[in-house]
């Protein structure tokens, strides 16, 4: 435990951001005896994300950290402004922005348009937004708890959880049409309608959930080993988190109620009156460690099922979009000036986007887009702070920082090298969407 | 947190700093319904960390993203803020606007009342070439450190010429490698 956290929190300390600043912005030498810097990323076993850190270590311990991004900055936003796309075109940019929270965006980046330009969306389209914004929260939070049990060396634990995350997978495959990527928000509406044979099978799929929950809560926050790593690692205190901006589960795990959901909420989220779990629902004390991040998020699974489920039983009928033809919607678009902000909870927290529209011109006059790890990037600098160098992998995951995708593997069988590309992969994906639909 | 005890703070604290507001609340929710506020206002741009100071002093103060584009004659930057982070229901966005002129395009940090903020600033210092006197570190946070061009000013000359190199580069007609690459 760092020595801060036994501290009086009465006691008038260093603020904690400036101590922050000041171990990022230079190191004191004198009188601590030598320190080597350790650059890992942007390529590194022990991280899987474009990113590098430059650790400042005294023999094990961690004094000091910098962090730097943009190894596979894209410059998306750029796309959108200035290279003359509509705003059709931009949404599937959108989607493309992060493999994973595949659905965040396009439901923030939607928003901002039809509060730009107007538009009403239909209380069925708001609730199947809701759904698979949910839906897609259990993927990833799942997809977190395996990297996580990954990082920690408990690679049995990441078989195990990343095996059942393939039932929400397939659920979102039989809604959408795919596993990641789903289109399913478009300005108005949602382009797929649930049916009534798909019902069942995410009844289903929610009950598969519920009966492993347990099981899941055990093998994570019961397990001896899993807490020995995690508890009082990679802290992050309530003060810390308010005023470095941080958001999702990386806050409420400091203990602090934020969830956009709840706090600001959009689309049919009144309905559901979500609560920002924090690890008080379980019965601790937020510590802010990674124990506590990892409490929030499988929390959140069972938040998520709740949601799905009283979405489903209070689901609307009506229309799935105010404006189903696609000229008219792109002609009303083009007409339309004005400026708007759309935001959403992502898995990883507050995502934001916002659009000016100009009348007369096809292409938005700005985009701009806030994902999460944005916001949690500042948070890892106090984070890191008196940790040990083998601690740096799960520290940095816990966060859940975005990570990007591959489009083709290498597989070894019976000691032959084969590779596959893009297009044999979705070859299978449709003969394995084929079979499901039988 | 209701906008309109925001609003009484912002004007009563900025006077005429204050250029205009709006604001637009909006229901939501299908079964259960909710009003959520926005405020958009316009600040000069001396007075922004004085705004910021004045919507911390009203609860937790959450910073977005700051928002900006070259339009024309000016940098325009609009602040999103989330007042009363945290409050179920209660929080409420404001969006503070300030136009900077582009013979000299500054405006003071808010990192020092909202720590948060140093990520976004120095994305603007980057993509725009902006300057926020104040702020603890200004080096690249997504750009190579070896460009210099501001990539979202439509006023950069070098930006088309750069783009160019780089396509040469990577279809190997061009042999050296181009600054950030």
């Amino acid at each position: 435990m760092r020595e801060k956290n036994r501290q009086d929190p009465e006691d008038p300390v260093l603020p904690a951001v400036e101590e922050a600043r000041a171990l990022t912005c230079g190191v004191p030498e004198a009188g601590l005896g030598e320190t080597f810097a350790i650059p890992i990323g942007p390529i590194h076993p022990a991280l899987k994300e474009p990113i590098r850190f430059t650790f400042r270590v005294r023999g094990e311990r961690i004094v000091g950290v910098e962090v730097r991004t943009g190894f596979a900055h894209r410059g998306i936003e750029f796309m959108g402004m200035r290279q003359g796309r509509n705003l059709i075109q931009i949404l599937y940019l959108s989607e493309r922005i992060c493999g994973i929270c595949s659905v965040s965006h396009p439901i923030a980046f939607t928003q901002a348009v039809e509060r730009a330009a107007g538009i009403e969306v239909p209380p069925r389209a708001q609730y199947i937004r809701v759904i698979i914004s949910e839906l897609e929260r259990i993927h990833s939070h799942l997809l977190w708890a395996g990297v996580a049990a990954h990082e920690l060396g408990f690679d049995t634990l990441l078989h195990l959880t990343w095996r059942v995350r393939e039932k929400v997978l397939d659920i979102l495959e039989e809604l959408t049409g795919n596993r990641i990527d789903y289109a399913i928000p478009i300005f108005g509406g949602v382009r797929r309608d649930i049916t009534p044979e798909q019902y069942p099978k995410i009844w289903e799929a929610l009950r598969y959930y519920r009966g492993l929950l347990e099981e899941l809560l055990d093998a994570f926050l019961r397990d001896p080993t899993v807490e020995a790593r995690t508890r009082g690692v990679g802290v992050l205190e309530p003060r810390e988190a308010e005023e470095l901006c941080a958001v999702g589960p990386t806050a409420r795990a400091s203990g602090l109620r934020k969830d956009v959901r709840q706090d600001r909420p959009y689309l049919a989220y009144p309905d559901f009156e979500v609560k920002a779990l924090t690890p008080e629902d379980f019965g601790l004390t937020p510590l802010g460690d990674v124990y506590d991040k990892m409490v929030v998020r499988l929390l959140e699974v069972r938040q998520s099922l709740d949601i799905i489920e009283r979405a489903l039983e209070a689901m609307p009928d009506g229309p799935i979009t105010s404006l189903p033809k696609i000229p008219a919607l792109l002609a009303h678009l083009k007409r339309a000036e004005g400026e708007g902000l759309g935001w959403h909870e992502a898995p990883r927290g507050e995502v934001i986007h916002y659009v000016r529209l100009v009348s007369g011109d096809e292409s938005p006059l700005v985009w701009k887009v806030k994902a999460p790890t944005y916001s949690n990037l500042m948070s890892w600098y106090p984070m890191f702070e008196d940790q040990e160098i083998a601690d740096i992998p799960i520290i940095a995951a816990s966060i859940d920082p975005c990570i990007c995708c591959m489009d083709r593997v290498h597989l070894v069988r019976s000691g032959k090298e084969e590779t596959w590309t893009k297009a044999e992969l979705l070859r299978l994906s449709w003969e394995k969407t084929r079979r499901m639909r039988r | 947190m209701r906008a309109s005890q925001v609003l009484s703070a912002l004007s009563g604290t900025l006077g005429k700093d204050l250029k205009s507001y709006e604001l637009r609340p909006r229901e939501v929710g299908v079964y259960r319904k909710h009003t959520v506020e926005e405020i958009w206002a316009e600040v000069a741009r001396e007075a922004i960390p004085q705004a910021v100071a004045v919507l911390k002093s009203l609860g937790p103060l959450h910073i977005s993203i700051i928002s900006g584009h070259d339009a024309g004659e000016e940098i325009e930057l609009l602040y999103h803020l989330a007042v009363g982070y945290g409050t179920a229901g209660g929080e409420v966005m404001v969006t503070l606007r300030t136009r900077l002129p582009k013979s000299d395009p500054t405006v003071p940090s808010i990192t020092g009342i909202l720590p948060g903020a140093e990520t976004t600033e120095r994305e603007k210092i980057e993509f725009l070439g902006l300057d926020f006197p104040g702020i603890p570190r200004r080096d690249h946070v997504f750009l190579p450190d070896d460009l210099s061009i501001h990539p979202w000013r439509r006023d950069e000359p070098e930006l088309e010429k750069h783009l160019h190199r780089m396509v040469e580069w990577e279809e190997g007609r061009e042999g050296k490698e181009p600054a950030g690459s």
